[in-house]
């Protein structure tokens, strides 16, 4: 089985959300409006576009129960929107920032959700009743800088943040009124309302791109511009993590991350193919590239760069004309099967990657599960305007990880 | 249109300005303490290129860099000491001392690359094509990652 693609759009994807039962995804193709499609067999169709912002929708973010749909904006603002009557009634958010929001996400129970923003401020948002307005509480400190990504706890009072001053977070997002007093973690066990539970930054710095909790929530991985991807496994409240690992990619580096399980994640970015690692706390590795396993030696990151394409002969696609081009386009100067760099998303003669996606990947994010809850599918948008269904082969579920992993131990 | 705007400074209005220097830990050994030890290793580095050791001068070298504002002389002084290292390099020996080089050094190196081509056609006698031969060769052992993360690092040499 291969992987599915759909071009929703020839601009990026800004914004990226899946409904309920997954036959539907809001997505905002880089500009003040969101659109809905719906799935009908292997297409895509535009139902609905949801216009209320004046600038460009930075994310998106779907309940799955509640069937609510936040959207927030460049125009610092953001809406939340049910559909009433088959209609989808926005209701505007007071998030009280001076800058664009720039992420979005509704905790786990739905009961609220936190806007990351360019003032150096995460909302954490409830449900006003008395009022009948969502109103919001901010977490300011340590925030040096714009708030990139954020990731909920399963226990839905934690709070995870990648930020552009190179450090990823965890708070507590505790609102009164809201939550039940949660279960002690190994992130703490007193959380009032902006506890910091955790702070980690990158070897060789580099703003976070984005941050993710494991499914049990006792793990936080984190990508940051430094081509590397941490991983932190707390050991107890106040304590120095048990483990901090930090992988050092070969390639460009990765924009957004995902686990599957809690031993193997699905990374992709500017080399615009999603990648599977896997490891515990003794160790992650990457173990495959989902794009074309079946080719894995042009996209494991030692291998060639370049490859002689099979394209047919035309006056533009003859070997001659694409060295000239890459010794001037790409300042090569040796023909195209030579290059060795590590790490190089490989192009094609005819000058398109040799990936599905021909552009970096921003989002990814678990698309079906098995009956297991394994997860079997995983989705991912990127700048090319694609939206991309990667089905997962036996080496990136759980169970075959672990076989593969112990394999490897030994 | 007038672009002079441009220029107008407008964090000098806000009273919480991000500096550079916010963006990584400070040097723990301070300002004298990296200065005297950065002395010491590039000595060392350069008694073993002499006794033709490149690996072992490349390890004393490459460990706990000098970083970060008032300490250029400790910069100066190993920049030297590992160019002299690369200059005394035979070009068929480039790749295998740099698989012996561990991922954390292999990254060191690159950053002293891009030093090494900042002093270029400033007055320096530096080989610029010696540069760019180990800057390819670190390339093909470490990826272009290596290279994103020196451009990323805010600890600068």
């Amino acid at each position: 089985m291969s992987a599915e693609q759909f071009q929703l759009s020839f601009s990026p994807l800004t914004g990226v959300a899946f409904g309920p039962d997954r036959t539907q995804v809001a997505v905002s193709p880089n500009n003040n409006e969101a659109q809905i499609y719906k799935r009908s067999g292997d297409s895509w169709n535009l139902e609905t576009t949801l216009a209320e912002h004046d600038k460009l929708i930075t994310a998106i973010s779907w309940a799955p129960q509640t069937n609510q749909i936040v959207t927030c904006s460049q125009d610092r603002n953001a809406y939340v929107w049910t559909l009433t009557d088959g209609i989808w009634k926005p209701m505007l958010v007071l998030l009280r920032i001076n800058r664009a929001a720039t992420c979005v996400k509704w905790s786990p129970k739905e009961d609220k959700f936190a806007v990351g923003s360019g003032a150096r401020t995460i909302a954490i948002c409830s449900f006003d009743e008395e009022n009948n307005w969502w109103v919001s509480k901010h977490i300011k400190k340590p925030l040096r800088s714009t708030v990139l990504s954020l990731d909920w706890h399963p226990n839905n009072v934690l709070l995870a943040a990648g930020a552009a001053d190179a450090k990823a977070y965890v708070f507590s997002a505790f609102i009164k009124g809201v939550d039940a007093k949660p279960e002690p973690t190994v992130w703490g066990d007193r959380l009032p309302f902006g506890t910091i539970c955790g702070e980690f930054s990158s070897p060789s710095g580099g703003w976070i791109h984005d941050v993710a909790f494991s499914p049990s929530g006792d793990v936080l991985a984190y990508v940051s511009h430094d081509s590397t991807i941490s991983i932190v496994y707390p050991s107890a409240p106040g304590e120095p993590p048990a483990a901090h690992i930090s992988v050092r990619c070969p390639s460009l580096p990765y924009l957004a991350l995902s686990f599957v399980s809690e031993s193997s994640l699905i990374a992709a970015g500017h080399d615009c193919q999603p990648v599977v690692y896997s490891g515990s706390s003794d160790g992650w590795t990457l173990s495959q590239s989902l794009d074309d396993p079946n080719n894995a030696s042009k996209l494991t990151p030692s291998s060639t760069g370049n490859r002689v394409s099979s394209g047919g002969v035309g006056r533009l696609n003859n070997e001659a004309f694409a060295h000239f081009r890459s010794a001037d386009t790409k300042g090569q100067s040796k023909s195209s099967t030579a290059s060795n760099v590590a790490g190089l998303t490989p192009v094609g003669a005819d000058g398109l990657l040799k990936t599905v996606h021909q552009n970096s990947i921003t989002w990814v994010e678990p698309y079906e599960w098995g009956q297991g809850g394994e997860v079997t599918k995983v989705s991912t948008a990127g700048k090319d305007g694609k939206l991309v269904v990667w089905p997962i082969s036996g080496a990136g579920k759980a169970g075959g990880l672990a076989g593969k992993m112990s394999g490897l131990s030994m | 249109m007038s672009t002079a705007f441009r220029k107008i400074n407008i964090d000098a209005f806000d009273e919480d300005v991000l500096l550079p220097s916010d963006l990584y830990d400070p040097d723990p050994r301070g300002v004298d303490g990296v200065t005297a030890e950065s002395k010491q290793k590039a000595q060392e580095a350069r008694n073993l290129v002499s006794k033709g050791d490149t690996a072992g001068a490349l390890n004393a070298i490459l460990s706990n860099p000098p970083y970060g504002e008032g300490v250029d002389d400790a910069k100066a002084t190993t920049t030297s000491a590992l160019l002299t290292i690369l200059n005394s390099t035979r070009s068929a020996d480039i790749a295998g001392v740099l698989k012996g080089l561990g991922e954390e050094q292999q990254g060191h190196l690159m950053a002293y690359l891009y030093k090494g081509m900042e002093g270029l056609g400033q007055g320096s006698d530096q080989s610029g094509s010696v540069l760019l031969t180990w800057h390819e060769k670190l390339v093909e052992v470490a990826g272009i990652g290596a290279i994103v993360r020196v451009m990323t690092d805010r600890r600068l040499l």
